[in-house]
């Protein structure tokens, strides 16, 4: 009997076993980032509308490693020839849908991101002539005229699949590209990342599966599955991380929360080291900062190392760092000869002395922050007791977002100084800088200075003209100088993306300085992250 | 002043201990909020000013309740948000009270015609969630305590305009009012000479228990980044910067919360009592 009772045991002890135990489990890479969360790749712009598109789709060129701006993708290689570019691609690359990629999807997803006249659509306007199919594995491109920045530009033009997305056009404005499948997309993919859409719902949470037929592998280690939440509370995700329930923060949680979660010896952190500047944008253009010396003496008056103590979170790791100028260090473009910006009161008061504005009432500068980033209203004081000592007559006003994208665009209503960061979109210097400092760009956002600088706007064009990669890294390390000469901005701070991880899993890229792309956002491929458990 | 610490409705409201805590309060909250610039510690945390080296002191040592995320001193930052909060319901309710009873004595006092459109108005305006109306006219203009000010007063007025209304139709019955009509009175003296002041105790003890409501409404709309902007003081804002920050920097958050809790319970329990004394007195 006590044999029948212990064979039956072990028989009851084996089935719970063998039913406890699956046979494959399942990776679920868990983060939060900020709303809304754009599934349509010619639509997303912020952070997480980009790590989508790069997660989804695929585009001809990437951002490189190891200061290489771009690097072959879906195109093996490119020719160029004058105003012709013509990329060769690789023939074994299929959509999620099953579909082999080909010239035609590459001239139907340009068309679309024209058409629709969102997302990245800018860094093309006005700059292509006509993209047709050669044959089925070669595209070519006319330019307008000369516009060496367009490689890097390609990198934000996912390739999406047209035969699957016309199939699922709804009426619309496009003619017989009826809405060009921005219905569907909203909620679907067409591309042929390695990871697919599974459900997505703006403000509240995208799913997204590993895509086995990828045309690089995706490693065993990556996630099977990643879980995107919108919008959540930093508490929330603080409770969340402390709990297990999430492997990564996004990187907007404030420092001091990120502080007490890198405390816990269960966790990590994370840095994605684009090519952020915080830029602290002076008015050329309306006294008393249309005087250089003027300019030159805030340069000089700012307390740079407390800016960065300000976005400290550990004792070794902040999320800013010292900068040389408007070109970031892991850019194209950087000159390493410049030295990096720190307080000297002794400079500032020369420069202060050479000012032609002399009287307290000469002297008054009105400083705004975006009032959708908290930081921002700390760097702001800072500047007020910075400028405040050396003799400037400061206020602070804070501006929401849409408010001061309208202020800045004129002259008059632009602000003494105005707090902003901001990010290259493409790994290329010109996608940012000549926005901002061209005299012949229209007034953007991005151009509170106003500068009007005939030596500035020759680099610029010479930037845009010149092919050859050593020449135009040249180029832009002489403008790099320039700016730095001429003042336009105080460049506070190089800006990275700090997240906080569970020790779940590792992402190289945002861990070590040799995998590190030559763009923001890149990093955050969901097939580099190596789960550990 | 004898008859008034003898008439029986200071006498029953002074044995009401809850009345007597309301007032306590109260009268704690003005006091701090007239005396700012004497009794806070650091009377320029107040304004555009950050002390880098104590950003995020917990309660204790030089900072009695802590500092917030600027290193700016808590307590001063709370006594300096009493005062923009009294005076957002002072302004509020000197707007909306004027304007919501000359609107009730209107329709309740004139015929049926007036009644009905005046009446129909307000009840469009309180048909509307109070916070969402608020926050529809604060949608139109760059948020500010000014124009948090304007989006209540717009959605407060009605509530005074109902009660007068109910008021007045009352005593338009009254045989003083009949007799007034009689001898040749104005419309003015009527409505204001006598009518109004039979409705004023009612009036006067809703306006002490809404300042408590217009604190609660603004902080809420504050809140959510419509009212005060930075670096003023709002115990609204305070509560949503601070809750970013839990639960390690828990003072950000519930000492401010506790501030509105006082304010709101204060105004309310003096109001309570205010209304009982004035059906004690009659």
């Amino acid at each position: 009997m006590a044999l029948y009772r212990t064979l039956l045991s072990r028989a009851a002890l084996a089935t719970f076993l063998v039913h406890a135990t699956p046979l494959y489990a399942e990776t679920v890479f868990r983060l939060d980032a900020s709303a809304p969360g754009e599934a349509d790749p010619d639509k997303g712009i912020d952070y997480i509308g980009s790590v989508l598109a790069f997660n989804l789709y695929d585009a001809l060129v990437v951002p490189g490693q190891n200061g290489t701006p771009v690097a072959p993708h879906i195109a093996t290689g490119w020719k160029i020839d004058g105003n012709d570019y013509v990329f060769t691609l690789r023939p074994d690359i299929k959509f999620h849908s099953g579909h082999v990629m080909t010239a035609d999807d590459v001239v139907f997803s340009f068309k679309r991101l024209m058409a629709l006249g969102k997302g990245n659509s800018p860094l093309f306007a006005d700059r292509v002539a006509s993209v047709t199919a050669v044959d089925p594995q070669t595209v070519k491109f006319t330019l307008t005229g000369p516009y060496a920045p367009f490689l890097g530009a390609l990198v934000r033009l996912p390739v999406l699949d047209s035969i699957f997305l016309l199939a699922h056009k709804a009426d619309g404005k496009f003619g017989d590209m009826g809405d060009y499948g921005e219905a569907y997309l909203s909620g679907h993919d067409a591309g042929s990342g390695a990871y697919m859409l599974v459900s997505h719902v703006p403000e509240s949470e995208t799913n997204l599966a590993k895509f086995d037929g990828y045309f690089l592998g995706v490693p065993s280690s990556a996630p099977d599955k990643v879980r995107i939440r919108y919008g959540l509370q930093p508490a929330t995700v603080r409770e969340l991380v402390a709990s297990g329930q999430q492997d990564m923060t996004s990187q907007w949680l404030p420092p001091e929360v990120m502080r007490a979660l890198a405390g816990r010896s269960d966790t990590h952190l994370l840095a994605d080291r684009g090519s952020n500047i915080l830029f602290l944008h002076m008015n050329t253009q309306k006294p008393p900062l249309d005087d250089l010396n003027c300019r030159l003496a805030l340069t000089y008056a700012f307390d740079y190392a407390t800016a960065i103590k300000l976005a400290q979170v550990t004792d070794k790791v902040s999320a800013a760092s010292p900068a040389s100028g408007p070109i970031g260090r892991s850019e194209f473009g950087f000159n390493a000869s410049l030295p990096l910006f720190g307080q000297d009161i002794g400079k500032a008061k020369d420069y202060l002395a050479k000012c032609k504005y002399k009287t307290p009432d000469e002297r008054e500068i009105d400083i705004t922050w975006i009032t959708e980033v908290p930081a921002e209203e700390k760097i702001a004081l800072l500047m007020k007791a910075n400028f405040d000592q050396l003799g400037f007559q400061t206020t602070i006003k804070g501006a929401p977002w849409t408010l001061y994208t309208q202020q800045v665009t004129k002259v008059d209503s632009t602000p003494s100084l105005s707090e902003v960061y901001i990010d290259a979109p493409t790994p290329d210097p010109d996608s940012i800088l000549y926005n901002m400092y061209s005299s012949k760009s229209p007034p953007t956002w991005e151009s509170a200075s106003h500068l009007v600088d005939p030596e500035a706007d020759k680099l610029l064009d010479a930037g845009r003209a010149e092919t050859d990669i050593a020449k135009r890294k040249a180029i832009y390390e002489q403008l790099d100088a320039r700016l730095d000469a001429v003042a336009p901005a105080i460049f506070a701070s190089e800006v990275s993306g700090v997240f906080v991880g569970l020790n779940t899993f590792r992402l190289p890229p945002f861990e070590d300085d040799s995998k590190r792309f030559s763009a923001e956002e890149y990093g955050l491929q969901f097939r580099l992250v190596e789960m550990l458990k | 002043m004898t008859w008034f610490a003898d008439s029986p409705g200071w006498r029953a409201f002074r044995r009401d201990t809850m009345a007597m805590t309301g007032l306590t309060l109260v009268a704690l909250v003005v006091l701090a909020a007239l005396f700012a610039d004497w009794i806070a510690p650091y009377p320029s945390h107040a304004g555009p000013i950050g002390d880098f080296g104590a950003m995020g002191a917990p309660p204790g040592g030089r900072f009695l309740l802590g500092t917030d995320t600027i290193g700016r001193d808590l307590l001063t930052r709370l006594i300096y948000a009493y005062r923009l909060s009294l005076e957002m319901a002072i302004v509020v309710l000197a707007i909306a009270t004027p304007i919501g009873v000359v609107v009730g004595l209107l329709a309740g006092y004139l015929g049926p015609a007036w009644s009905y459109g005046l009446m129909r108005l307000t009840d469009v305006f309180l048909s509307i969630p109070p916070l969402v109306l608020a926050m529809s006219i604060t949608g139109f203009l760059e948020p500010s305590a000014i124009h948090g000010m304007i989006a209540i007063t717009a959605m407060w007025w009605p509530w005074y305009a109902r009660l007068t209304y109910n008021l007045t139709r009352a005593e338009r019955q009254e045989g003083y009012v009949v007799a007034a009509e009689i001898v040749g009175a104005s419309l003015p003296h009527i409505l204001f000479r006598e009518i109004l002041p039979n409705c004023m105790p009612s009036i006067l003890t809703k306006m002490t228990v809404d300042v408590g409501f217009v604190i609660l409404i603004a902080s809420s709309m504050s809140f959510l980044g419509l009212g005060a902007q930075a670096p003023t003081p709002d115990l609204g804002s305070m509560v949503a910067d601070g809750a970013k920050y839990m639960p390690d920097a828990w003072w950000l958050t519930v000492f401010p919360a506790i501030a509105i809790l006082i304010v709101v319970m204060g105004f309310n329990l003096l109001g309570d009592g205010l209304r009982e004394a004035a059906d004690v007195a009659r």
